[in-house]
């Protein structure tokens, strides 16, 4: 109820008084000589106040119970964001620790290839279909 | 002189059936960030050389195990992102 938000609360409690008031008043005035004329029009002028206000009442106390729960949904979502940045610092971490394990163990059999395979490399030709066979293998998919 | 009067019910019966109407107040969720890390994509494996010698060929062979465990690293951990992360989004109800 986008009124609401220009209007305060008070005043629909402020009109449902008035229209009780104008209600009850409604009934006495009848007793009043030069102001019975004006008691039908005062009575259902009152009663449509009072429905009115009634009407923005519950409309007010809804809007109050929403806002709330947005309240409470926007917290919960703040605590869920945390939780997700601290998450990701977590795998960030567990992926840098473990690349950097895979790259080390690559270096130090690069290291060993060095010192114990290369003595080799005269004794051993490597025929080309095996190097075709390899590069073919190794080739992204595209 | 009527004229105006009747607008003014008019206006003001318009402006109470309007009221009705509701005012959205959207709850706004940001989609989580991805660790950059496992964001970045796996390099291609490498090629023997025509002339290619024994070592080469190990060295090679080595460098290629290694790109696909580390490819195989940021896998498991988009994996374990997406759980969490799926986890953590369903816990707000």
């Amino acid at each position: 109820m986008w009124l609401l938000n220009f209007l305060p609360d008070w005043l629909f409690y402020a009109t449902a008084l008035i229209g009780v008031i104008g209600l009850v008043a409604s009934k006495f005035i009848s007793f009043i000589p030069f102001l019975n004329t004006y008691r039908l029009p005062v009575s259902i002028g009152s009663l449509l106040l009072l429905l009115i206000s009634i009407w923005f009442i519950g409309g007010a106390a809804n809007e109050e119970k929403w806002q709330a729960r947005v309240k409470e949904l926007e917290a919960k979502i703040a605590v869920a964001e945390q939780k997700s940045a601290d998450e990701n610092v977590k795998i960030q971490t567990k992926v840098i620790n473990k690349i950097d394990v895979v790259k080390v163990r690559g270096q130090d059999i690069i290291q060993y290839v060095d010192r114990e395979v290369t003595v080799y490399d005269t004794q051993c030709v490597i025929p080309k279909p095996f190097i075709e066979a390899h590069n073919r293998a190794a080739e992204a998919v595209k | 002189m009527r004229l105006p009067a009747v607008l003014f019910v008019a206006i003001m019966l318009m402006m109470f059936v309007l009221v009705g109407c509701s005012t959205p107040t959207p709850v706004a969720r940001k989609f989580p960030e991805v660790p950059a890390r496992i964001l970045e994509k796996c390099p291609n494996l490498q090629k023997l050389n025509d002339d290619a010698k024994l070592s080469d060929v190990a060295k090679t062979v080595t460098a290629n195990y290694s790109t696909y465990y580390e490819c195989a690293v940021k896998n498991d951990a988009w994996i374990e992102w997406y759980q969490i992360q799926k986890h953590i989004f369903e816990e707000v109800k």
